[in-house]
């Protein structure tokens, strides 16, 4: 469980989050949404201490994995070799054992990428870099997720796949903060729902309760139509 | 592609052999009766021996230990700084040792010129890195800091050399590198390169973490740029022992880790053993060639290599380089 409380912070004079409360709640996928700009992906940068704030941060995860927006690859390596970076963060030898190969293949097998491990990283595309990118968290042994907007250049079919798979990792005991603006796959995916209004107010509520008329509206400033039908949630804009 | 990279290690050992074996041995002797004359003990004191020993040897091991600390000291910049324009140039480090030599030649009027080369190179290395921040370090700050360093200290150099024509001459030609200095013995110059490319390996697999991006983390803790550090620390020392031991050669350590990478991707491991290779062998034939195409004349080495290198180094750019150009 990670905890802040009185978070305030500035960008030179413009405020950002002013005596804001954050929790984020174990084994749940939680959605971070609003409008750009509004301070998602520092929030994110707050957790990670990317961003240094004055307030106390209680943060009972072992380990994290960040995810950046459009983190940077070198262009002249196989996939299994960018996999096998991971490894030799924590220890001095020389050469991956056994075990480690085969922690990589399985993790390439459940990200549907094991047919491309020795493929220069530059050959798959865009949405498949992403997922080599998730494969890294689940080499890294973390136990929270914070991803950028992973699913940005993923078609529908691939976006659908990694979510479920991060939705059944939580199952697992791994916790994921997804950014995420797409509201009616958020709304499929989502168990907790942190919205973002600049400056002003930080909802932070369950599915139920996030997705109603006057919560959208306070966070986005424009009108929504909600469809409830027997716990599926559809969201329409109206403008 | 492993059995690709495997022919071209052994083409590139090839190579180095093939080189190391012209610098030793071209214009002596038969090499039959060189290697009869160690076996059976008449070498000693005869003129071969001494060419050997006194001009052959050392700067086969000056041109062995120049390449690979430039090369290595190169790709460990290029990894770290995610940048294939980083080079020990860009550090400051070429230019700071250049000056280093230009005060010594003013001053001493002597030709133990590499030791103010190498107090220089370290002075601009610990100028660098502390300007650049160590709490708060970021790699452009490194380089645009290098990079002002660098035109700071080679207008002094201009300067200097323009204020005092009579020395111009020798000390253009000291800026253009060579291994005609000897004021280190071989063996000590030999035992610091050792432990150096000792404590190098220990840090290579770390250098892998580095293929990745810094903001991604992994565990409660940033410790991508504690090794970050540590390897332009690494890279200033190979640096400054290059220039201790072969003057300024400023190509050398752009080319040779793009060409090994170019030949073998992107796992330092294998561009380890890749640079020291092909960085003593650019400085084995460049240096053969200096000393015998216009016979007796010697070119300045920095000339050779970069006439050499270059072709060489554009036509796998051209070929291969898809992927680093992009």
């Amino acid at each position: 469980m990670i905890k802040i409380e009185n978070l305030n912070f500035k960008f030179d004079n413009e405020t950002i989050f002013k005596d804001a409360v954050i929790e984020i709640l174990n084994n749940r996928l939680t959605v971070i949404t609003g409008t750009n700009g509004a301070g998602k992906s520092t929030l994110l940068k707050i957790i990670t201490k990317n961003i240094r704030t004055n307030c106390k941060i209680q943060n009972a995860f072992k380990n994290i994995f960040y995810l950046p927006q459009n983190p940077y690859y070198p262009k002249d390596i196989t996939t299994f070799d960018y996999l096998s970076s991971v490894f030799y963060k924590n220890n001095w030898k020389w050469f991956l054992d056994k075990d480690e190969k085969e922690k990589i293949d399985n993790v390439l097998k459940k990200v549907e990428l094991y047919e491309k491990k020795n493929l220069d990283i530059e050959n798959l595309s865009a949405g498949e870099i992403q997922k080599a990118n998730i494969a890294l968290g689940l080499l890294s042994g973390a136990d929270l997720f914070l991803l950028d907007e992973p699913a940005s250049n993923m078609d529908l079919i691939n976006e659908l796949k990694i979510l479920t798979m991060l939705k059944n990792l939580t199952k697992d005991g791994i916790t994921s903060v997804l950014i995420m603006h797409n509201l009616n796959i958020a709304a499929n995916f989502g168990d907790n729902f942190i919205g973002i209004k600049k400056g002003e107010k930080i909802i932070q509520t369950n599915k139920d309760e996030f997705f109603k008329k006057d919560v959208l509206k306070e966070i986005y400033g424009i009108d929504f139509e909600i469809v409830n039908s027997g716990g599926k949630i559809y969201v329409q804009v109206l403008g | 592609m492993t059995k690709k990279r495997g022919l071209i290690f052994l083409i590139l050992i090839f190579g180095f052999i093939l080189s190391l074996f012209l610098s030793l041995f071209y214009g002596l002797d038969n090499f039959s009766d060189i290697l009869k004359g160690f076996l059976d003990g008449s070498i000693k004191n005869s003129n071969t021996e001494i060419i050997l020993s006194l001009i052959r040897i050392p700067s086969v091991i000056k041109a062995i230990v120049a390449g690979s600390c430039l090369a290595l000291s190169g790709m460990f910049l290029q990894t770290v700084s995610k940048n294939p324009l980083a080079d020990p140039y860009l550090t400051g480090l070429s230019s700071g040792a250049g000056l280093g030599i230009v005060i010594s030649i003013l001053l001493f009027n002597s030709i133990n010129y590499s030791l103010f080369g190498f107090l220089g190179a370290l002075v601009s290395a610990a100028l660098v890195i502390s300007l650049s921040g160590f709490s708060k370090f970021s790699v452009t700050k490194l380089i645009l800091i290098g990079l002002s360093l660098n035109l700071f200290t080679s207008s002094i150099i201009s300067f200097l050399i323009l204020l005092n024509p009579d020395k111009a001459y020798s000390m253009t030609l000291i800026l253009t590198g060579g291994f005609s200095s000897a004021d280190i013995s071989n063996r000590m110059l030999f035992l610091i390169f050792c432990i150096l490319l000792l404590s190098c390996a220990f840090f290579i697999p770390k250098l892998n973490i580095m293929r990745l991006d810094n903001r991604l983390i992994f565990k409660n803790e940033k410790a991508a740029n504690k090794y970050s550090i540590i390897f332009i620390i690494l890279s200033a020392l190979l640096t400054s022992l290059s220039v201790y031991s072969a003057g300024i050669l400023g190509f050398a350590g752009i080319i040779c880790p793009l060409l090994v990478r170019l030949l073998f991707g992107g796992d330092a491991r294998i561009l380890f053993f890749g640079n020291i290779l092909t960085g003593s062998t650019l400085l084995l034939f460049s240096n053969f060639l200096a000393n015998n195409l216009i016979y007796p004349m010697q070119i300045p080495l920095g000339i050779v290599v970069a006439i050499t290198g270059a072709p060489f180094f554009v036509f796998f750019l051209l070929k291969k380089g898809g992927a680093l150009l992009k």
